[in-house]
């Protein structure tokens, strides 16, 4: 295993010395910061909209902590989303294209090494961001609202988190399978929009992984989840994609 | 190590869709030797050496390294092999020794060792005192970097493609010279399109043209046989009416002149000793040369490759 474990010690220190540590992490504390701010002064913004407009009157409840991880999880659940797909569409074409993979695969590193530290690679990365801007919003949460339980943001949070792996696995099969960055791109953002799409239907809401985003605003209300087949079918279709994408990256000729 | 050749490649083909980039190459490279492997661009190397490092598949036939297919022997043959692509693409954010070391450990070597190897590696290249990071290298300074994680796992089999063709002279000397020491050690094989380059270090060499190897040999062998087709005469006049008559003989393959002189590049040498005086004669010109030359590897080259054209007859004058 020194080929998987070197490559991906290379894969991290990438992230460390170069942009891809600005990237994903940067945007989670973005609106790890912002999320909690925002739901503050949303009631003000629409006070002052609706001053200017006569004969219109917005009502707003008081805003709660629950307000502020509402934005913190719709943030994560679309910007973030896309940014997974963009920044994972070169995972491995990218390395295809700069000639670094002949660099790699001409050392004692299989292909299957080669991709799973990266899936590996982009899922620390993304934890870890996780948890962080996570922690983050807590934070400010209690400090604006007074009142911050754990207990819902951190299950919201989770499921979120594995809708994102699943799609890091998802980006990871597509920048295999393509050559060109864009191409993957493309074929990523379609996934994303597909998945949106189909969630419209309550029968795959509740039985694929389509569905973990209403799993995760549930996990929010305190509500109970229904996570089982959600969960277990992101499971299932990450293996199954991980699987492709070390077998499609096998049969590619560098 | 077995008795087979280092490198052994059997009627090799690969195919892009109905382009043939290798037509049933066959080749037997002899441990510890340096192997040239010429070719105009396009002939099909690059897609030779891609095959032998296991980054594409043969679409029939069998190449070996040190015994191993290397379409199926993965990390056993990789861990043997040093490699330099003709291109190479490295990590723009590493320094030079970070990246000679990434190449170490990926073959596993203990970081004591790997930390002097890489030293000595970069001395060699020119690299030790260079700081910064390789995305600011010339291609020069990547060639060179390129041999140096080449060479980080001490490999018994050494494949090259255009080591030299970023290289400065004072550059290209040096790796030569590098190339050449390790003769006996570990088997080079290089791929190039430089003749002097094949003609200063290699033992053998192949030539490939349109994805057929149209000649296999020694170079001390290939330069004999080139010889004796080949001769010089020097005449006292204008040769003109001379080239126009020797022209039509069937033995002439090639005629190039310089002034009073001629080159002539024959089929039947025989037939060229005898009619030759005739027909110099017959053209009122006195003989005052006619020899044997012996032939360039890149006359040799050039003959082999254009052999592979429809024959015909060229008379090459030098711009006056």
């Amino acid at each position: 295993m020194s080929g998987f474990s070197t490559f991906l010690a290379k894969e991290f220190t990438e992230i460390r010395k170069t942009w891809r540590i600005w990237v994903i992490p940067g945007m989670l504390l973005f609106f790890a910061i912002t999320s909690p701010i925002i739901a503050d002064l949303t009631p003000a913004i629409m006070a002052s909209v609706s001053k200017g407009q006569p004969g219109v009157v917005v009502t707003m409840p008081p805003p709660t902590w629950r307000d502020s991880y509402a934005q913190f999880l719709k943030s994560l659940s679309q910007m973030v989303l896309i940014a997974v797909v963009i920044t994972g569409a070169g995972a491995v074409s990218g390395e295809r294209s700069s000639g670094t993979a002949v660099l790699t695969l001409t050392k004692p590193v299989s292909r299957a090494s080669f991709v799973l530290a990266k899936i590996v690679s982009q899922a620390g990365l993304l934890v870890a961001a996780t948890v962080l801007s996570t922690a983050v919003c807590l934070v400010l949460t209690m400090s604006i609202f007074g009142a911050a339980p754990l207990g819902p943001l951190v299950a919201s949070v989770s499921i979120w988190t594995i809708d994102a792996l699943l799609m890091i696995v998802v980006m990871t099969l597509f920048s295999a399978g393509f050559a060109a960055r864009g191409a993957s791109a493309g074929a990523g953002l379609g996934f994303f929009f597909l998945t949106l799409l189909i969630s419209i239907w309550p029968p795959a809401t509740r039985y694929s992984f389509v569905g973990l985003t209403s799993v995760s605003g549930r996990a929010l209300m305190q509500q109970p989840m229904g996570a089982f087949w959600p969960v277990a079918t992101a499971l299932v279709a990450g293996v199954l994609c991980a699987w492709g994408a070390v077998r499609v990256f096998e049969r590619q000729e560098i | 190590m077995t008795d087979a050749p280092a490198i052994e490649i059997t009627r090799l083909v690969k195919k892009f869709g109905d382009t043939f980039a290798l037509d049933g190459i066959e080749l037997a490279v002899p441990h510890g030797s340096v192997f040239g492997f010429l070719g105009p661009n396009g002939a099909g190397k690059t897609t030779a050496l891609r095959i032998l490092t296991g980054l594409a598949r043969p679409t029939a036939g069998v190449a070996r390294i040190l015994g191993a297919d290397v379409s199926t022997a993965g990390n056993v043959v990789r861990s043997q092999i040093g490699y330099l692509p003709d291109v190479p693409g490295f990590y723009p954010w590493m320094t030079a020794l970070e990246l000679v070391e990434y190449a170490g450990r990926l073959f596993g070597i203990r970081p004591t060792i790997l930390r002097e190897r890489a030293g000595s590696l970069l001395e060699m290249a020119g690299l030790s005192a260079v700081r910064s990071k390789v995305g600011g290298f010339s291609r020069g300074m990547k060639q060179r970097l390129g041999i140096a994680q080449a060479l980080i796992n001490a490999p018994s089999v050494l494949l090259l493609d255009e080591p030299t063709s970023a290289l400065d002279p004072i550059g290209r000397r040096e790796v030569l010279e590098m190339i050449a020491s390790l003769r006996g050690r570990t088997t080079v094989f290089f791929s190039t399109h430089i003749l002097a380059d094949v003609e200063r270090v290699c033992d053998t060499v192949a030539i490939l043209d349109r994805g057929k190897v149209v000649a296999n040999a020694p170079i001390a062998e290939l330069k004999r046989r080139a010889a004796v087709d080949r001769l010089v005469i020097e005449v006292d006049g204008n040769p003109a009416t001379l080239i126009s008559e020797i022209e039509k003989r069937p033995w002439v393959r090639v005629v190039e002149r310089s002034g009073e002189q001629i080159t002539l590049g024959v089929t039947d040498l025989q037939s060229a000793q005898r009619e030759l005086p005739v027909a110099i004669g017959a053209a009122g010109l006195g003989l005052k040369r006619f020899e044997g030359a012996e032939k360039s590897l890149e006359d040799m080259f050039v003959e082999l490759v254009r052999n592979a054209e429809p024959p015909s007859r060229r008379v090459a004058e030098p711009p006056r």
